[in-house]
């Protein structure tokens, strides 16, 4: 078939010119391909990594934080107080009595744990959120602020004295009998004390003669009485007698050798390894801790880098040894600790029985979330509930940017890429006609209607599509496996915690997750590039050929090349 | 015989600015079936536009061409590339090969619309004695192999009428002088009347029939006597 033949060699034999077209019409779909595929990576990285709450496999969380005003009324809160005074009562237990680890001068090693800003509410809140609508399911963790105290024990403990107490006791004592005074009498004319008193006052004066009264006789008379006492009355009088008390207490942070590194250590529930403070998914290497919850532990790799600890490691807490199962990485958001144990373990550890401090809810489904939030809300006021959402917004890092771009730009981009391809095209298309309207004219002049003249070109410019158009996917394909092979890796932050000031320990911890960015392509990504490279070769040719078969042929020979 | 081309009055006008140019001014002639014309004139005397519209390549502003009895003003654009296709042949000064075909694919491209096959282009390349130079480019041809598969091209269908522009103009002389016999040999052989412009004296004296031009008009009309 001659045209067919024409077709080609006006592609083979204009080498030059198609090789151009090709490699622009190929650019331009290889940056429609890349830049959409691109977009579609990063919001797959987004989805997967950003969704913070998604990696502790949650929907919402549930804290409970230090308020100014604190509303009454609810079985959930540290009761009473306020404000930051909940906190440093919370977090007293620090100051302990030092002299209990030892003798002053001994060596000693203890953590002490504190529910560092968030604070500690009792576990039953997420049966009561359990049974709200919507909500799947609870979990409760407790993540605390670990002190790691190891040094001498201080001297300096101050002893306190507490002063014996006057009760006073409103009781009626039975009246001595005429026998019990007889006796008493006689009891005291033998040790030689005569009694200088009428007789019907004599109770009224027992009762006055007890406190500092008979303090003032001389002791012989004072014994006499003791011994003379009827045996009734001696009882009572051992009952009113209270101890003094001593205690000693630290009175401020001795300053001493002691050490402290603070870490956070983080309660999980074991039985439920998809959904937690930490998660099967999390375990980088090891295993996720044991359904019976016994004496293991979870650390996070970057702890364990720096402390030295690898799966199978010991780590001794105030006397009871954990075996290290194994390393987590830590997720973007929620709680994020550096050791991790059962929460019964950590509960015991800690004195914090059946108390938490987080609560974690899975909605039933995705779109129940923002009710759900509501709901607790409304069931319990003093608890801060914190989504995914809100939790990705704290989030920061290279990753955030680029997807936040990618949301931004992204379709903006491929937008642009594709109207340029598509004018790229079109432009190449023109330009290649705007060449020829003395060989269309020619055409012309031998007989070819304007129809084949047109029909002619625009199987060129057909053909130039579909080369530039597979040519381009190849490329952007290949960008593709590039950016997937070579791909910067994006990073995503967050911190967690705050800065603690009034115990001077900061809990402020960053959990970062890098992706490897990846650029999947789609086929409709692909058909979207191939197809407008073809349509502006197509039509652009089409129309150049339709300008320049509609001259005269006289015109269309006039023209210079 | 019956008259081929009757032109009577014809005018064409081009709009150069505020200027109108005058590339035709009321030319009236009349040409025999199997004449061999020379168009003569200088430069700009109006040769290639009396060529166009005689091969209807251009409509006249003004006047009617009457070909073989038919108006070809009247004509529509599709009859009128019918009448190119196989009622003339054009032989351009430039050529006006495609550069990306063959010699023997230039002949198809003229067969091509009306179903030719690639036997008859090789068959008229030979009658131009190019049979071995039928697979080559028209950049490896000479100025004369080109103009030889033009004219191979233009007596394709055994037109009527071959319209010659200059054919001669790029080339030497002797070569012009081959090419001027080949076409009027071969327009004989086909039975096809020839009309060539040319501003050479020396070539339109070998033509029985000379037109002479001057500013788009017709300056002389000289028939020789044959001999
Ligand atoms: N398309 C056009 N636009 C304007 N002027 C033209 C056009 N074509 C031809 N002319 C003018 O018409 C005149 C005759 O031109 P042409 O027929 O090409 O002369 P020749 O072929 O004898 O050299 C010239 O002055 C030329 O400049
Ligand atoms: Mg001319």
């Amino acid at each position: 078939m001659f045209y067919l033949r024409y077709l080609r060699n006006e592609l083979v034999r204009r080498r030059t010119r198609t090789i151009v077209t090709l490699v622009g019409l190929g650019l331009g779909v290889a940056l429609v391909v890349a830049i959409a595929s691109l977009s579609k990576g990063l919001d797959r990285a987004q989805q997967k990594t950003l969704d913070p709450l998604a990696g502790i496999g949650t929907d919402l969380t549930v804290t409970l934080a230090p308020q100014q005003q604190q509303s009454q009324g609810f079985g959930f809160g540290p009761g009473g107080g306020g404000g930051n005074r909940d906190l440093i009562q919370s977090n007293l237990s620090v100051l302990t009595d030092l002299s209990k680890l030892g003798k002053p001068g001994a060596h000693f090693v203890h953590d002490f744990f504190l529910p560092g800003t968030q604070l500690t509410f009792p576990q039953r809140a997420a049966q009561q959120i359990a049974s709200l609508d919507g909500v799947q399911k609870t979990t409760t963790g407790l993540t605390l602020l670990a002190e790691h105290q190891e040094g001498v024990v201080p001297k300096i403990v101050a002893t306190l004295k507490t002063q014996a107490k006057t009760l006073t006791i409103q009781r009626n004592l039975p009246r001595p009998t005429a026998k019990d005074f007889a006796q008493m009498q006689a009891c005291l004319q033998k040790a030689g004390v005569t009694l200088g008193r009428p007789q019907t006052q004599q109770g009224q004066g027992f009762g006055n003669g007890f406190g500092g009264g008979t303090g003032q006789r001389n002791d012989a008379n004072r014994q006499a009485f003791q011994k003379c006492l009827p045996a009734s009355m001696r009882r009572f009088r051992t009952r009113v007698t209270t101890p003094s008390q001593t205690l000693k207490q630290v009175l401020d942070p001795p300053q001493t050798n002691i050490s402290t590194t603070a870490y956070t250590i983080g309660g999980a529930d074991q039985s439920s390894p998809n959904m937690g403070v930490v998660t099967a998914a999390q375990v980088t290497k090891g295993t996720f801790l044991s359904p019976a919850g016994g004496k293991e532990a979870l650390v996070a790799t970057s702890y364990a880098a720096k402390h030295s600890l690898k799966v199978g490691s010991k780590l001794n807490l105030n006397g009871t040894t954990f075996t290290i199962v194994g390393l987590v990485s830590p997720p973007l958001g929620g709680q994020s600790a550096d050791v991790y144990l059962p929460l019964k373990q950590l509960q015991t550890l800690a004195s914090e029985k059946n108390l938490a401090n987080v609560i974690l809810v899975h909605a039933k489904s995705s779109s129940d979330v923002a009710k759900v939030k509501q709901e607790i809300q409304r069931a319990l006021p003093q608890a801060q509930v914190a989504s995914s959402k809100d939790v990705a917004d704290t989030i920061s890092g290279s990753l955030v940017d680029a997807s936040n771009l990618s949301h931004d730009l992204g379709l903006a981009l491929s937008v642009v890429a594709a109207v340029a391809a598509f004018l790229l095209a079109a432009l190449l298309a023109l330009s290649s006609v705007g060449k020829r309207v003395r060989e269309l004219g020619t055409l012309k002049a031998l007989g070819w209607t304007q129809r084949m003249v047109v029909r002619q070109v625009a199987g060129e410019s057909l053909a130039t599509g579909i080369l530039g158009g597979i040519f381009g996917i190849g490329l952007g394909v290949l960008a593709a496996v590039a950016i997937d092979a070579f791909g910067p890796s994006l990073t995503a932050s967050s911190s967690t915690g705050s800065d603690f000031a009034n115990l001077g320990v900061s809990t402020v911890r960053t959990a970062t997750r890098s992706v490897s960015l990846t650029a999947p392509v789609g086929i409709t990504v692909l058909a979207i590039g191939f197809g407008l490279a073809l349509l502006g070769g197509l039509i652009a040719g089409t129309a150049g050929a339709l300008r320049a078969a509609r001259l005269r042929p006289a015109d269309a020979l006039r023209q210079v090349e | 015989m019956s008259v081929l081309y009757e032109l009577s009055g014809v005018a064409r006008y081009f709009q150069r600015g505020p200027t109108t140019v005058r590339a035709l001014d009321d030319v009236s002639l009349e040409i025999e079936p199997g004449e061999f014309v020379a168009l003569e004139g200088p430069s700009g005397s109006g040769k290639t536009t009396l060529l166009q519209i005689l091969g209807a390549l251009d409509r006249p502003s003004a006047g009617t061409v009457t070909f073989d009895g038919s108006d070809l003003v009247k004509q529509p654009d599709s009859e009128l590339a019918e009448l190119r296709l196989h009622s003339f042949g054009f032989v351009f000064q430039q050529f006006n090969l495609i550069p990306t075909l063959t010699a023997v694919e230039n002949v198809e491209a003229k067969l091509a619309p009306a179903g030719g096959t690639r036997g008859r282009a090789l068959e008229l390349l030979a009658e131009v004695g190019l049979a071995e130079r039928a697979d080559h480019l028209p950049a490896h041809l000479s100025g004369g192999e080109q103009q030889r598969v033009a004219i191979a091209r233009a007596l394709s269908f055994e037109p009527r009428v071959v319209l010659a522009d200059e054919p001669t103009g790029n080339l030497d002389s002797a070569t012009g002088g081959e090419i001027i016999d080949l076409l009027a040999n071969l327009a004989a052989e086909h039975g096809s009347t020839v009309i060539v412009a040319t501003h050479d004296a020396s070539l339109a004296a070998r033509a029985p029939r000379r037109v002479a031009m001057r500013d788009g008009k017709l300056a002389g009309n000289v028939r020789a006597v044959p001999a």
